[in-house]
């Protein structure tokens, strides 16, 4: 008889005894927070700041000298952390513009695309479209979908928490719009590109609309909904300003919320992400100056120029282009400086009698050496891996056996090699101890990290040349990216596994009577230690049928 | 006669002597000023500090402690206070020394509320000057930032260090009645879900880089670069907001040519250092015997703890348990296989010898070399290491496309490192770790199978 089924964790509220053995003792949620939150935090905010900057270089690129509602384009958004206000009747006005914008928009879309979604959106946008009184209806049926993520994502988390997520309240016309500035300019120009942007982008924008749509996964189902919410007012794939303008204020949301361990906080933020998401995209007719003609009118005049057009014909500014030079003529100047012969030899005579005055006798190793050496023994081990591993392999031809054979021996020459050195690094370290300064340094925080090794540190001119860091293609940037990333995530998993092994484990292992709730338990630190908390177990009762 | 000729000679090598004085003083404070000049501007002293230093003036220590502090922490990369205690930045400082290798007992004895020794820190700056290139590397990790700046290294992930300290102090902040395990699995679907948000921004942030890299081909005025940045971008639209950025290109240009000068009267500087020595080797002679006796006492105390020296035995006991492991791997390889050969030489040895096998033998060992040059070379340092942030550079392969131009490898006064190189190494990097991870999954299931078994009736199923 089975006890439970694979699946996502029991959602049904156990009882009172059960429960209690559901908890674990231990303060490792501090610091598996403490683990996650700068990382992961500091990294989407930094990132999210970033990218509607570069939108708008992208997608505006107006010559410097026109007008002031240009300057503090940085969208902040993390300023835009959510002011609620009532909107006037001038904004409502421009929403009707908007709206009317959009309706064209929609029909030159729809006229090429037959996706199921677009019977979705459309209906989203068609009632936008219908003026100021279905207004209500857009707002009413964007939170929706809002409000859905909150509960799937709840499914997962405990249930028996006592606070309940909020019911988001229905928009009468209490929507927050936001009235930054700058974020208002951006989607200003964003919507201008839109209109006169062609449908291709429309067709791709839906059908990512769909593939989110149709993959209702509770992980996926916040993006989904950000795309659904873009949906209805920014149709066009205006290059995923808006999207990413939601990410930036999705994530600073949910930046904030990662401090709080509290699960209702959470679930509040996403939706006050998608409350502001809102406001935000209903923001984004407005137009700061209050005397140009409509918002159309601006929307639809080819004065702004783009990037692509006009990127190869940029000039730097005077004054920058001359402190750049300067600059790099000094850094070459001083990269191509060399040492003379005569400081050489005075330094050289410096260091030696200071030298001297160290304490005999001197230890092989430096700390820093130590950890030089272990760095490079430690590349070694893998790569001696790596070689034997290719050897493992069966050869066809004699030759190719004794080639195997010559090289497995020169490893294990290798290997042995490195054993000494080892014990060498060991010694160093116990003279080290014994030098070592009395003063208790916290290990990690003395110690660098990312210092260069000793040979670099004798290599002035490398130190000083340019850094440069040159990919070929798109690709190679997305996976170097791509792959930073993934190192990050790999050391923080392994850092948290080592934190839950040895919270959880004991507390499993001195367990006095298993009872049937412990099942639970257990079935529930086996997923998440042994299978990164992407799989679980299936736990059978182990009863003969009579 | 001869005495009024020796006379003159005595006032001519008295006035060169006294011209000379002058000119290695003024050149000495030439040298002192350049030398600050070139120190960041944080962390910049005033030449008179390192003047009274020389003399060993208690006032100017604790300027100088403050000082190498400043200079270590921008090293060492990590957030640096101001507002850190005295005796904080004091230990930091002797404990970055020693790190270095700096195993003076003089220094490690003064005082920690530093008043005095300043003469000692002065010892120890030049040292540090040529011993971790601290000027060149001050300038390059202080370099102005122009472009989309990226790190080729991952040495800033490994959280372990800073973890050990959450460690010991947690067990006190235990929660009360404990926590469900479900809040466990909600944290860690949250924490995925933000590395897949993350994951999608980045993605967007490279489409829009690149997009930004490729439309401002050819526009930049240093051709190695080729295009704009965003910064550089957003400056040509507006460049009023980059204000700040004009005045530090230029304290960094003036702070470079300071560098430059310093370069010229370096060797003053390293006499005047030894003169320093001399004189403390004369007043040491006065106060060897009272040294003596104190030295017994003096440095070499066993320290009660040193984590430092713990963290690393540990590494070292594990890599040399996976060495060992290897080795174990490596002997049954080699053996298992040696006997295979053994068996299948044995039947053929007239034949291969006429086949002149012994040549082609000769030839295999020497291609079997050269592959394990690689290893031997990697066991002998100084080994280069990529490090640190990275202008983004965008070179197109084709220079035959109207956008890419051709790469002039000659005299590229550049530290170019290609996008390739690095995936490579990450890639390894990131083999390792899912290694790593694979490994204590591994042991949590075979401990957890454990419990298993203590639990009654259930039977558990692996996915």
């Amino acid at each position: 008889m089975l006890v439970s089924a694979a699946g996502p964790g029991p959602a049904l509220a156990p009882r009172a005894p059960s429960a209690a053995l559901l908890r674990v003792r231990g303060p490792w949620c501090r610091r598996g927070g403490r683990l996650c939150s700068p990382a992961v935090c500091s990294r989407r905010g930094s990132r999210a700041r970033r990218c509607p900057a570069m939108l708008a270089l992208l997608l505006c690129f107006s010559p410097p000298r026109s007008s002031k509602e240009e300057e503090q384009l940085q969208p902040e958004a993390g300023s835009s952390n959510g002011q609620e206000n009532k909107p006037s009747p001038k904004e409502l006005e421009e929403l009707e513009l908007l709206n009317r914008a959009l309706e064209k928009v929609l029909k030159v879309r729809k006229s090429i695309l037959k996706t199921p979604l677009e019977a979705q959106g459309a209906t989203g946008e068609k009632s936008a479209g219908e003026g100021p009184a279905p207004k209500n209806a857009e707002k009413q049926q964007v939170p929706v979908p809002v409000e859905d993520v909150p509960m799937s994502t709840k499914v997962r988390a405990v249930s028996k928490r006592p606070a309940s997520l909020k019911k988001p309240s229905p928009y009468q016309l209490k929507a927050p719009y936001r009235t930054d500035p700058e974020v208002k300019k951006l989607q200003r120009k964003a919507l201008s590109r839109c209109v006169s942007r062609g449908p291709r982008t429309a067709g791709k924008s839906s059908s990512k609309g769909v593939v989110c749509k149709q993959r209702r996964s509770p992980t996926r189902a916040v993006s989904a909904s950000d795309r659904e919410v873009c949906a209805p007012a920014e149709p066009q794939k205006a290059p995923g300003s808006s999207r990413s303008a939601l990410n930036a204020q999705q994530s600073f949301s949910i930046e904030d919320s990662v401090g709080e361990k509290n699960s209702v906080a959470a679930g509040r933020q996403l939706l006050d992400a998608g409350k502001k998401s809102c406001g935000f995209l209903g923001e984004s007719s407005k137009k700061e100056n209050p005397t140009a003609e409509g918002a159309l009118g601006r929307s639809t005049s080819p004065r702004r120029v783009t990037l692509q057009e006009k990127g190869c014909q940029l000039k730097l500014p005077l004054p920058y282009r001359k402190a750049y030079f300067r600059n790099s003529r000094a850094w070459e100047r001083c990269r191509l400086c060399q040492t003379s012969a005569d400081a050489a030899a005075a330094r050289n005579r410096f260091i030696e009698r200071i030298q001297t005055t160290f304490c005999s006798p001197r230890p092989a190793f430096s700390p820093a050496e130590v950890e030089e050496e272990l760095k490079v023994l430690q590349d070694v081990l893998s790569l001696l891996s790596q070689y034997m591993e290719a050897e493992f392999a069966d050869h066809p031809t004699l030759q190719r056996e004794y080639e195997s054979l010559l090289t497995l021996e020169g490893l294990q020459t290798t290997v042995s090699q490195c054993l000494r050195k080892l014990q060498l690094l060991q010694a160093g370290v116990e003279a080290q101890r014994r030098l070592h300064p009395d003063c208790a340094v916290d290990g990690g925080s003395c110690f660098p990290a990312c210092v260069p090794s000793r040979g670099q540190m004798c290599d002035t001119a490398g130190m000083l040349a340019v850094p440069l860091l040159c990919y070929s293609s798109f690709q190679e940037l997305r996976d170097l990216f791509a792959l930073k990333l993934q190192v990050s995530m790999l050391h923080q998993e392994i850092a948290l596994q080592k934190v839950m092994m040895a919270e959880l484990l004991p507390v499993l292992e001195a367990w006095p009577c298993p009872e049937a709730s412990a099942v639970q338990l257990y079935r529930a630190v086996y997923t998440q230690l042994c299978e990164g908390g992407k799989r679980f177990p299936v736990l059978m009762r182990d009863e003969l049928a009579d | 006669m001869r005495r009024r000729q020796q006379q003159q000679q005595q006032q001519r090598q008295q006035q060169q002597q006294q011209q000379q004085q002058q000119r290695r003083g003024r050149s000495l404070s030439g040298a002192v000023g350049a030398l600050c000049r070139a120190l960041p501007p944080r962390a910049r002293p005033a030449p008179d500090t390192l003047r009274c230093a020389r003399f060993d003036r208690p006032q100017a220590s604790l300027d100088f402690w403050r000082l190498l502090y400043a200079l270590l922490k921008q090293i060492h990369g990590r957030k640096w206070t101001e507002s850190d205690a005295i005796d904080n930045q004091i230990r930091f400082v002797k404990a970055a020394l020693w790190y270095y290798g700096y195993d003076r007992p003089e220094l490690y004895r003064l005082p920690s509320d530093g008043s005095a020794g300043s003469r000692e820190l002065l010892l120890a700056f030049s040292w540090l000057l040529h011993r971790i290139s601290l000027l060149e590397q001050l300038l390059a990790r202080n370099r102005v930032k122009t472009g989309d700046e990226t790190s080729v290294c991952t040495c800033e992930d490994g959280l372990p260090n800073s973890l050990k300290g959450t460690t010991e102090k947690a067990p006190e902040h235990g929660l009360e009645g404990g926590v469900d395990v479900r809040y466990l699995q909600w944290l860690n679907g949250r924490l995925r879900f933000q590395w897949r948000s993350l994951h999608a921004q980045h993605e967007e942030q490279c489409k829009l880089l690149h997009k930004i890299h490729l439309f401002t081909s050819g526009s930049h005025v240093d051709q190695i670069l080729g295009h704009f940045s965003v910064t550089e971008t957003d400056l040509v639209r507006q460049p009023e907001n980059y204000k700040q950025l004009l005045q530090l290109l230029e304290s960094e240009t003036m702070q470079l040519e300071a560098f430059l000068e310093w370069k010229q009267l370096e060797p003053v500087y390293w006499q005047w250092m030894e003169t320093v020595l001399d004189n403390m080797a004369e007043e040491g002679n006065t106060c060897e015997s009272q040294d003596a006796r104190v030295e017994g006492s003096g440095l070499p105390k066993v320290a009660s703890c040193c984590p430092w020296a713990d963290s690393l035995t540990g590494q070292i006991d594990k890599l040399s348990r996976d060495l060992t492991t290897l080795r174990e791997q490596l002997h049954k390889l080699t053996t298992r296989r040696k006997a295979a050969w053994c068996e299948k030489v044995k039947t053929r040895e007239e034949e291969l010898q006429k086949e002149g096998f012994s040549a082609t033998a000769r030839k295999i060992q020497e291609s079997v070399e050269l592959k394990l040059l690689d290893l031997t070379y990697l066991c002998a340092p100084p080994q280069k290491r990529m490090h640190g942030s990275h202008r983004l550079v965008f070179r197109n392969k084709h220079p035959a496309s109207k956008m890419g131009f051709g790469r002039s490898v000659s005299k590229e006064p550049v530290s170019a490192v290609s996008a390739t190189e690095v995936i490579r190494e990450l890639q390894m990097t990131e083999a390792s770790l899912e290694r790593e991870l694979k490994q204590l999954q591994e042991e949590c299931r075979q401990r957890l199978d454990e419990v298993a078994e203590g639990l009654d009736g259930v039977i558990c199923i692996s996915p």
